[in-house]
């Protein structure tokens, strides 16, 4: 083993030098762009927005702040692990035989993975990264949970785990060549200011672990759907051999997704709702649940389950359901009617990427006419959003029937909706939940309603108002309007003319996605075309508005 | 490895007709070792220390369901209740029990190869009779289990359905023979217009080589090839057959916070070769499987298990110096 201890555990002192450094950029970069070296056997806090620079914590500031099982059984104690390898022999000395931090999970991902190593195309990025989990918790899983692209990676591997102590993830990265460690925050400190949207929570906006492409195919993951296969490494790779590699978990995505990922974002959506009521009953800062719900801060990503140079000859392929209606809400969670299996016929699809020269494209060279590894990508609705909505409902902020009218309103236009985000206007400040009841829906409703009589005809104040008009008994009536719509749509998508629309409408999307700091850096993520920018929405009647 | 003496029965189960269930794989193997020189027959051919295990898992839910549902009730409901267990496609087939109440009470998941139940007929009808009794029902007659000329029905009434407590795979592709001619196949490189074909669904449909659409198949055919480019043999390990790798309990909660993963248990096989699981909650937790909880939602369908269940087949890849040519899509 070649981690390193400190003599008497932990760093006792602030390093002046470091705390003086004045930071102005507060994105997810500046750990990489930090010029003065750290100590290497110290916790340096770096909370962006809270500190002004790195400075090494002392021991009873680690006590008192870091209660997860990284801090607890390994940084208390004085190691320092330099690289993810080490890391994981640390826990294992650290740790008994029978403990579920022995309990270890990789997972593979990387865009542009299905690319195959062939000579031509070496030089092609495919950005290949492991996730590697420790821990085994039944209901939450993993409490330790590690990015990194190489076992002996030293700067920037990435840590998040679980605070038994204060709830919550908390975030490390690792920092030049010494692999210094860094506390960036904790999931809390996403939730508000002076914290929020900066460090690691400019992309983990609420908190959360982060797994874009949540569902399957899961696009860019290894999984049963499209295996990462040895032949996606150089054959001098050394990371063919690893057991990263050769005893990642055989279902990668598939498991990634429900024992890693939907745990983990539901274990903080929970611990964050349970934080946010007071004991005389005031909900902390609705309007930031609000914002979940009704505008998109973030996104997931889905595609059709069928390769794209499949769905070019095939008769007909699917199409994710959630690029037309927010099936996830609507249906999984408010119990409306699910929509049918919509599908695009090949000779369509085949005659839209050639009518919009749709390509993949690196911008340094590399082409590759045609659309992803899985057809029609395209962001959803993100499940850290969805998460937010149950735990609304679960502890009474929300009514079903609030919930339904919200998203019902441009319920055509699942995320990016500016009718929708308009609502966002209305939200009282304050709330409160006794019993697991609230006047805050009705309170918010009436907000809209009292707004809708002085707005325009087609205002969304109005939309919601007519909305509203349907009661308790939503379920019918909502069901009714999404039926039409996918009748609707499923018209349109029988003919060029309706099919190149929706493409056109989800280049939109994908443009607004690709402004989301989670997505920005990855330049094979989204194919390229000749569609120009336009703001489009689509329509009940299945037809897209080009503005 | 030298060459192999014998292929085992399932999970190396023990088995007083071995010999017969050895002979059965051998003839099973034998004209596709002949005919595809990048497949070969371990009884016959040495494996080397260097080969490797390359072990391939899937999702016992049926891909072909998920890729068509748009609700998740809709696919957990189609898949538990498809009539001959037809949907269940994935090597991987189940069945449930449920109380007066409808509630369910357990799901039994089996790989268990027809092929070898029906070696079992064949070799120790008694035996076959009682293996019912133990794991189906007491129930169960001879006269049930073969017909007028004393042939075996694997898909007799007692294992033809979702309900109760099935016997082993019956779907039509759920067989040993439909996994060899798959992995034999599979190693005969393929190109269309020139360009290389590798991507799973891609190459399936090049190489006819069944639903491009399944979790298994397909995987198996991409991680076979994917080798067979490479230069090498390959051949299935012993004992050659389909396998359920385990239940991922990760978010399952029960009433009693008890740990979930506790209500599984293997019926045939071994944890690391397992063959009949089931999962059931103890009488004495005073609950059943319906009153948990799986990602928030009551367990109300198998299906939902099924999600969860990952299934296995373990290939041998022996290094190579094939130079195999690329053959042209033959669909």
């Amino acid at each position: 083993m070649s981690y390193s201890r400190t003599v008497g555990g932990v760093a006792r002192r602030r390093e002046p030098e470091l705390a003086e450094r004045v930071v102005v950029d507060e994105s997810c970069h500046v750990f990489g762009r930090l010029s003065a070296p750290l100590e290497p056997d110290a916790v340096h806090r770096f909370v962006l927005g809270e500190d002004a620079g790195p400075r090494a914590m002392t021991e009873a500031e680690m006590r008192d702040e870091l209660g997860d099982p990284f801090a607890t059984r390994l940084l208390l104690d004085g190691v320092f692990p330099r690289t993810p390898a080490e890391l994981f022999d640390a826990l294992d000395e650290a740790t008994d035989e029978d403990d579920q931090l022995r309990v270890q999970t990789s997972f593979l991902v990387g865009e542009r993975s299905q690319l195959g190593f062939r000579p031509d195309l070496a030089r092609v990025p495919r950005v290949l990264r492991f996730v590697v989990t420790r821990g085994d918790d039944a209901e939450n899983g993993p409490d330790i949970l590690v990015s990194a692209s190489f076992p002996d990676q030293r700067r920037a591997f990435e840590l998040m785990a679980w605070d038994t102590a204060h709830g919550g993830f908390n975030f490390y990265t690792t920092v030049g060549d010494d692999g210094a460690w860094v506390f960036a925050g904790n999931s809390r400190h996403a939730l508000g200011p002076p914290t929020e949207g900066k460090g690691p929570f400019e992309s983990h906006l609420s908190g959360s672990f982060i797994m874009k492409e949540l569902r399957a195919p899961w696009i860019n993951w290894h999984s049963p759907d499209a295996n990462v296969l040895p032949s996606a490494f150089a054959t001098d790779d050394p990371r063919r051999d690893h057991a990263w590699f050769t005893e990642k978990d055989p279902l990668g995505a598939a498991t990634c997704e429900a024992a890693v990922a939907r745990p983990a974002v539901t274990r903080w959506a929970k611990a964050r709702f349970a934080a946010a009521v007071s004991p005389d009953g005031n909900f902390a800062s609705p309007r930031r649940v609000l914002r979940q719900l009704l505008s998109t801060p973030t996104a997931n990503l889905v595609t059709s389950h069928v390769e794209s140079r499949k769905a070019v000859r095939d008769d007909a392929f699917d199409l994710p359901q959630t690029f037309f209606v927010d099936s996830e809400s609507l249906t999984e969670i408010l119990g409306l009617l699910p929509p049918p299996p919509f599908s695009g016929r090949g000779t369509i699809y085949a005659q839209a990427l050639e009518t919009f020269e749709t390509r993949m494209e690196d911008g340094e060279g590399f082409v590759q006419p045609g659309d992803t590894h899985f057809a029609f990508l395209v962001p959803e609705r993100a499940f850290e959003d969805l998460a937010v909505l149950r735990q609304a409902l679960e502890v009474g902020l929300l009514s079903e029937r609030l919930a339904a009218t919200l998203l019902m309103t441009d319920f055509p236009n699942p995320i990016f909706s500016e009718r929708r985000e308009a609502l966002l206007a209305y939200v009282p400040e304050t709330a409160t939940i006794e019993d697991g009841t609230s006047t805050f829906s009705q309170e918010f409703a009436d907000a809209i309603l009292g707004a809708a009589e002085d707005s325009p005809v087609a205002s969304p104040e109005r939309e919601f108002a007519e909305l509203w008009t349907s009661g308790e008994d939503f379920v019918i009536p909502f069901s009714t309007l999404l039926k039409n719509y996918y009748e609707a749509v499923t018209a349109q998508l029988d003919t060029q003319e309706g099919f190149d629309a929706h493409y056109r409408l989800a280049e939109t999307r994908r443009a607004c996605a690709r402004t989301l700091p989670i997505f920005g850096e990855f330049a094979l993520l989204f194919a390229r075309s000749n569609v120009e920018p336009a703001t489009r929405r689509m329509r009940a009647d299945g037809t897209v508005e080009e503005c | 490895m030298p060459v192999l003496a014998a292929f085992s029965p399932p999970a190396a189960l023990p088995d007083a007709h071995a010999d017969d269930w050895d002979a059965r794989v051998r003839a099973l193997l034998r004209p596709f070792a002949a005919r595809f020189p990048q497949f070969y027959d371990p009884t016959v051919e040495n494996t080397p220390a260097a080969a490797k295990k390359a072990t391939i898992a899937w999702t016992a839910f049926p891909a072909t369901l998920l890729r068509t549902a748009t609700s998740q009730e809709g696919r957990w409901q189609r898949a538990d209740a498809s009539p001959r267990r037809a949907a269940q496609d994935e090597y991987c087939e189940w069945s449930v029990e449920r109380n007066a109440d409808g509630k369910l009470t357990s799901v039994t998941f089996t790989t268990e190869l027809p092929e070898y139940w029906t070696h079992l007929a064949d070799t120790d009808p008694d035996g076959l009779l009682s293996l019912y009794h133990e794991l189906v029902s007491a129930d169960v007659k001879r006269a049930d289990l073969f017909d007028a000329r004393g042939k075996y029905k694997p898909a007799n009434k007692w294992n033809a359905s979702t309900k109760g407590r099935l016997a082993h795979l019956i779907q039509r592709n759920n067989n040993l023979s439909a996994a060899v001619t798959l992995v034999a196949e599979a190693t005969v490189l393929r190109e269309r217009n020139g360009e290389p074909v590798t991507n799973k669904q891609d190459l399936v449909d090049c190489a006819a080589l069944g639903d491009p659409f399944r979790n298994s198949d397909p995987q198996i055919a991409a991680a076979v090839n994917d080798a067979a480019a490479a230069g090498a043999e390959l051949t299935l390990l012993d004992p050659v057959g389909l396998y359920i790798q385990g239940l991922q309990t990760t978010g399952i909660t029960a009433p009693d916070g008890a740990r979930p993963a506790t209500f599984w248990k293997i019926e045939r096989g071994d944890a690391k070769r397992i063959l009949r699981a089931r999962y059931s909650v103890p009488a004495d937790r005073g609950y059943t499987v319906g009153d948990l909880k799986i990602g928030g939602r009551p367990l109300n369908f198998g299906a939902q298990l099924a999600d969860r269940v990952v299934v296995k087949v373990t290939a041998l890849v022996k290094p190579g110096n094939h130079r195999p040519r690329r053959q042209p899509c033959v669909a």
